[in-house]
């Protein structure tokens, strides 16, 4: 399958530099994932059992394996900006396989939190949080669906937050708590106009 | 079995009441028949999605998930749900606070904000097990309650990633649940109904929705999902079953997604095991809304009805 991200061409550049440069490392970004991800990714010992077990690789260039190197080598800035960090479907295959007890999946988890701190976020998990701000649902009822769920007879909305909107407060609470939905809004706004 | 054990608080999520309500309905009066009544969860919300949330910052998705496990705690009532993705955060985040005292207090102090506390005063089921667990239910109490069996179809298993991965995580009483490289208690779970379940190459690979990658590289995501509708095309079913809505999102709305963008079509139905349940208990596919679904499942209903 074609590629349908480019990479940024100093990241093209670096990737293809298969060199390690102590001062890329960032002995920090080792901790912050081991920290996020509560799992010991420097106990890899670059088998491959993740790389072979996962649905993504065959049809790109993400390795799951490559990027639990970049966390022991403290390789912050090849990890997270390089587009391959959003195609782990979090299937947990490699996390069931790894004869090392690591959790790669959650390693790729840690490593997304730590890119969202930077601004680095793919624009659609952004408008997951607006929906939920709004409604509560990340994917919200419509009026063909109301019609049918009466036909069921259901409720026209679900008993959730749908139904008593008084919910919703809260939730806003804990997202603005994080500013989390301010960010988003944010960060939309940039990409988007 | 004391009343209390019958009775759960009904988890809902997005994608099952408000895309595929039958798997809402078929679930309330299925399980009614077999002794369970689930109660509505007033005021829940997204689990949230743990794709989504996860990713951008665990603190608040294990926020928002204690939100929805405190709502059940103060009816005092256990969690059932239905679908996989809320499974991963409705019960891994109950798991992870009832065993982290750092995470249960970051998550109580954002909690105060909104007059609640989480406590982890009550446990998580997906509907799947409980109907498989003869502790609540079982597969003979399930082939019993059958009065339409769906005899002559051929039907494989979708079983999903989030329920059972990763197993060293999870704690099933049904040791059999914990294998994740071959299980077969759901096609117990088919045959139950009278089908036929029908294994297929690499069944356990993901649908290819989860972790955001559906919003984010649709074409990278629908290949995978192809991958499987190939597989399942070599063996010939008449349907796939699954018990997780994101995933029969995935495979029935992807099909037509995959004809656009790939040029190829199935023409197969998907159906979350509630609703087959449903209809191999009587009920009708109007009953359960199946029209709604992409996917035509007229060419099943025919042979089965």
């Amino acid at each position: 399958m074609a590629r349908t991200k480019g990479y940024p061409e100093a990241l093209e550049k670096k990737l293809n530099d298969q060199r390690y440069y102590s001062e890329d490392s960032n002995p920090e970004f080792t901790k912050n994932v081991k920290a996020i991800s509560r799992t010991i990714a420097h106990m890899c010992f670059q088998c491959g059992t993740c790389t072979g077990s996962c649905p993504s690789a065959p049809r790109s260039s993400y390795r799951i394996r490559l990027f639990m190197r970049r966390a022991v080598l403290g390789l912050e800035n090849e990890a997270l900006t390089d587009p391959d960090l959003w195609l782990c479907t979090t299937c947990y295959s490699c996390t069931d396989r790894c004869p090392r007890d690591i959790a790669p999946t959650d390693v790729i988890m840690a490593m997304r939190n730590l890119a969202f701190k930077r601004d680095i976020i793919p624009v659609n998990f952004l408008k997951t949080v607006q929906a939920i701000y709004k409604t509560g649902h990340g994917v919200p009822n419509n009026d063909v669906n109301r019609a049918a769920r009466e036909r069921l007879g259901l409720t026209r909305d679900p008993p959730t937050t749908h139904m008593y909107p008084e919910y919703i407060k809260g939730i806003q609470t804990i997202l603005d708590h994080y500013k989390l939905k301010a960010n988003a809004d944010r960060i939309v706004k940039e990409r988007e106009g | 079995m004391s009343e209390a054990k019958h009775k759960f608080a009904f988890y809902l999520g997005c994608i099952a009441p408000n895309r595929y309500p039958g798997c809402e309905s078929a679930s309330i009066k299925a399980m009614k028949k077999l002794g369970i009544e689930l109660v509505p969860l007033k005021g829940a919300s997204c689990c949230p999605a743990p794709g989504a949330f996860g990713s951008i910052d665990l603190n608040v998705f294990y926020a928002m998930a204690a939100r929805n496990l405190v709502l059940a705690e103060q009816m005092n009532m256990d969690i059932a749900l239905l679908c996989n993705g809320c499974y991963k955060s409705i019960w891994e985040v109950n798991h992870k606070l009832k065993h982290n005292k750092d995470l249960r207090d970051g998550v109580n102090e954002v909690l105060k904000e909104i007059g609640m506390e989480y406590k982890g005063t009550i446990n998580v089921y997906h509907t799947a097990e409980l109907l498989y667990n003869d502790k609540f239910i079982g597969v003979e109490k399930v082939r019993a309650s059958v009065t339409n069996p769906l005899t002559g179809a051929r039907i494989a298993v979708h079983y999903g990633c989030h329920l059972t991965k990763p197993h060293k995580d999870r704690e099933f009483e049904k040791e059999v649940m914990l294998n994740t490289d071959h299980p077969v208690w759901m096609e117990e779970l088919v045959a139950a109904l009278g089908a036929t379940p029908v294994e297929y190459r690499n069944k356990m690979q993901c649908c290819g929705a989860g972790g955001g990658v559906r919003g984010y590289d649709i074409v990278h995501s629908l290949d995978i999902t192809n991958e499987k509708l190939i597989n399942l095309k070599e063996v010939g079913v008449d349907a796939l079953t699954d018990i997780c809505p994101f995933c029969q999102l995935q495979f029935d709305r992807g099909q037509i997604e995959i004809k656009e963008k790939f040029g190829v079509s199935y023409d197969l139905p998907v159906l979350h095991y509630a609703e087959l349940l449903g209809l191999a208990q009587g009920m009708s596919p109007q009953e359960l809304g199946l029209d709604l679904h992409a996917i035509s499942c007229e060419p099943f209903l025919q042979k089965v009805l």
